[in-house]
C-alpha cells in the first residue's frame, strides 16, 4: 500500500471516518477548574471512566473500553516506575503523554494493517511547586492539545465545539467552588450528549446551544440508567495523592 | 526513546515496550512491573563477604514500640542511628507513614528498611491505581512478608536485616469497635498479630517485660488507655530504653529533638505534635531536669 500514495491517505481517512463514527455515542467528558483544584467529570453506564493515574494526574477517556484500559494501563505503569525510580514530584503530565502515550496513539493510527485505537482521551494534572495545572487531550490520531483551565471531549469535532462555546460562554473565574464548577460542568456535558444523540447532518446546521431545562432533562435521561462520575483534583488533600471520587451524597447535595 | 530523563538507562529502549506488552497482562503488581523496568531489587554482594553460622547476628541498634489503645495503635521510636559505638544521627525517622491506615517502625538496616518501605508505600498506591480498589489487609501483610523474604541473603550476611513492626488500622474490622492491629515480623519474613504490643530493636529487651507487666497487672489495661496515657507510657518505655541501650536516644532536652510518636486510627495516620509530647514528657518525667 504504501507504494501507493492516494491509497494510503484513503485509508487513513476511512480509518478516521470509521473511529469517529464509533466514538460519536460516546459520553461526553468535561474538565474544569475551581478555587480547590479541578474536576474531570462523565456520565457513566457501570464501566468507570476516571481514573486515578498517579498523585496529582487524572485520566479519563472516552471510546472501546479495551483500548481504554490498555492506555489507562500504559500510563499508570511509566507514571509509577517513574515515580519509583525518581521522586514522585519529577512525575509530570507533559513527558507523559508527549513521550509515551501520543506516540503509541499516532503509532496504531497510521499502522493501517493493525488495530486502531479508538479512544480520546482527557487527562488533568494538578500544578504543584514546578508547574501549573493543566488539561491534556490526546487524540486517536496523536495530537496532543493543551489547555489551563477547562477541557472537554466528544466524540466529533461538532461536539467538542457545541460544549466549548458553553464554557466560554460561562464566567471564567477561577474562584467557583465545588458545586458552581459541578454544575457548570454538568451542564456542559449534557450539551454534548444532546449533541451527540442528534444526526451527523443536522449538527452541522442547527444551533448547538440549548436552554437550562433542556440541559437538565437529558441529564435526568441519562441518570435513569447511568450514574454522574465526578473525580477531583484536591490540593488540600491529606497526603500525596490528590485524587479522589466524589460520593454519590456529594453529587446529590450538589444537584439540589 | 529517553523518554524517563534517566542518564544511567540511556540505552534502554525497551521501556516502553515493557509498559504495553505488561498492559496486556497486568495483575498490580508492582514488584513484577519494577523487575521488567530492570530496577535491581537486590544488591549483589560478593560471595567471600558472606560470615558463617553463630557471628551471623542481624544489626538492628534501636527500640521501636508499639501499642494497642482506646482509638487504635500508638508507633513510636527512638531517633539515634549508630554505626558500631558510634551516634551518626540524632534526627533518623524510624516510623514511617505507608498509607492513609498504616504505618512501619523500622529496626535493622536504614538502607534496605527505607526501600522496603518506599517499595511497599508505591505497591499499595500502584494496586489501588491499576485495580481500582484498596489491597486488602491480608494483601499487605503478604506484601511485606515478601519484601523481607527477598532481603533473606543481605540479612543472613549481616549486613542488610531488617525487623519491622507494621500498624494498620482495618475499617472492615466489624465485630470488633477497635480496627488497631499491631503485626511482627521475622527475619523470613513471616508475620505474627501482637495483640497488646510490639517491640522490636536492641532496647526491646529492657522493656518488654515492663510491657507484659502493664497489659496484665497495669492500673489501666494498656488498650483502655487514651491518646495521653498511651503517650506518656511510650515516653517512659522509651526513656527505660535508653538507659540500658546504647543505641537508644532518649529525650534530648538541650535541643529539643523527641522521639517520633504516630498514631494509627480510623481517621488515619496522625504525628502527634513536638509540643503535646513537650508536655506529655514533662508528666511522664516530673523530676526530670530541664
Amino acid at each position: 500500500m504504501r507504494d501507493e500514495p492516494y491509497r494510503w491517505i484513503e485509508a487513513i481517512q476511512d480509518r478516521r471516518d470509521y473511529i469517529e463514527d464509533e466514538l460519536r455515542l460516546g459520553s461526553p467528558v468535561v474538565g474544569v477548574t475551581y478555587d480547590a483544584g479541578m474536576m474531570l467529570l462523565t456520565v457513566s453506564k457501570g464501566q468507570r471512566k476516571i481514573f486515578e493515574v498517579h498523585d496529582r494526574i487524572a485520566l479519563s477517556a472516552i471510546g472501546h473500553p479495551a483500548d481504554i484500559e490498555r492506555l489507562r494501563m500504559l500510563v499508570t505503569d511509566t507514571a509509577s516506575v517513574q515515580g519509583f525510580q525518581n521522586a514522585t514530584e519529577d512525575i509530570n503530565l507533559h513527558r507523559l503523554t508527549n513521550y509515551t502515550l501520543a506516540p503509541a496513539f499516532k503509532q496504531a493510527f497510521e499502522s493501517i494493517a493493525g488495530e486502531a485505537y479508538i479512544i480520546k482521551m482527557l487527562l488533568a494534572e494538578l500544578g504543584s511547586a514546578s508547574g501549573k495545572s493543566q488539561f491534556i487531550g490526546i487524540n486517536f490520531d496523536g495530537i496532543v492539545r493543551t489547555d489551563p483551565s477547562f477541557a472537554v471531549i466528544g466524540g466529533t469535532e461538532v461536539i467538542e465545539t457545541g460544549m466549548q462555546k458553553y464554557l466560554t460562554a460561562a464566567k471564567t473565574d477561577a474562584d467557583r467552588d465545588l458545586t458552581n464548577a459541578f454544575r457548570l460542568a454538568l451542564e456542559t456535558w449534557a450539551i454534548g450528549k444532546e449533541l451527540s444523540s442528534r444526526e451527523p447532518e443536522e449538527t452541522e446546521s442547527e444551533e448547538t446551544q440549548i436552554d437550562t431545562t433542556q440541559m437538565y432533562e437529558v441529564i435526568e435521561t441519562a441518570r435513569e440508567d447511568g450514574q454522574i462520575e465526578v473525580g477531583v483534583l484536591e490540593t488540600a488533600q491529606h497526603g500525596t495523592s490528590k485524587f479522589r471520587l466524589l460520593t454519590s451524597q456529594e453529587i446529590e447535595d450538589a444537584l439540589s | 526513546m529517553h523518554d524517563k530523563g534517566d542518564f544511567l538507562n540511556l540505552s534502554g529502549a525497551a521501556h516502553q515496550e515493557f509498559a504495553l506488552q505488561r498492559a496486556i497482562n497486568h495483575e498490580g503488581d508492582f514488584l513484577n512491573l519494577l523487575k521488567h523496568a530492570n530496577y535491581p531489587l537486590k544488591v549483589e554482594v560478593p560471595p567471600e563477604t558472606v560470615r558463617h553460622g553463630a557471628d551471623v547476628e542481624i544489626a538492628h541498634s534501636t527500640t521501636v514500640v508499639a501499642v494497642l489503645y482506646r482509638d487504635g495503635v500508638m508507633i513510636a521510636g527512638d531517633r539515634r542511628a549508630t554505626a558500631g559505638t558510634s551516634v551518626i544521627y540524632d534526627r533518623a525517622e524510624k516510623v514511617l507513614q505507608i498509607d492513609r491506615h498504616s504505618a512501619l517502625a523500622i529496626s535493622g538496616s536504614p538502607a534496605i528498611a527505607y526501600e522496603i518501605a518506599r517499595i511497599l508505600e508505591h505497591s499499595f498506591q500502584y494496586f489501588r491505581r491499576s485495580q481500582l480498589q484498596e489491597l486488602s489487609l491480608e494483601g499487605k501483610l503478604r506484601m511485606l512478608s515478601r519484601l523481607i523474604r527477598e532481603n533473606l541473603s543481605m540479612a543472613l550476611q549481616g549486613i542488610g536485616g531488617v525487623i519491622p513492626i507494621f500498624a494498620l488500622y482495618d475499617l472492615n474490622a466489624s465485630d470488633d469497635p477497635n480496627g488497631g492491629k499491631i503485626f511482627f515480623y521475622d527475619a523470613l519474613g513471616a508475620h505474627f498479630e501482637n495483640v497488646d504490643f510490639a517491640t522490636t530493636g536492641s532496647g526491646s529487651i529492657w522493656i518488654r517485660g515492663v510491657l507484659r507487666y502493664l497489659s496484665r497487672f497495669g492500673e489501666t489495661a494498656l488498650h483502655e488507655m487514651d491518646q495521653r496515657q498511651a503517650a506518656i507510657t511510650i515516653l517512659r518505655l522509651l526513656d527505660i530504653a535508653s538507659e540500658y541501650d546504647a543505641a537508644t536516644s532518649g529525650y534530648n532536652a538541650k535541643v529539643k529533638i523527641f522521639p517520633t510518636v504516630k498514631t494509627v486510627t480510623r481517621i488515619g495516620v496522625n504525628t502527634v505534635s513536638d509540643d503535646d509530647l513537650a508536655a506529655w514528657y514533662a508528666e511522664a518525667q516530673p523530676n526530670a531536669e530541664e
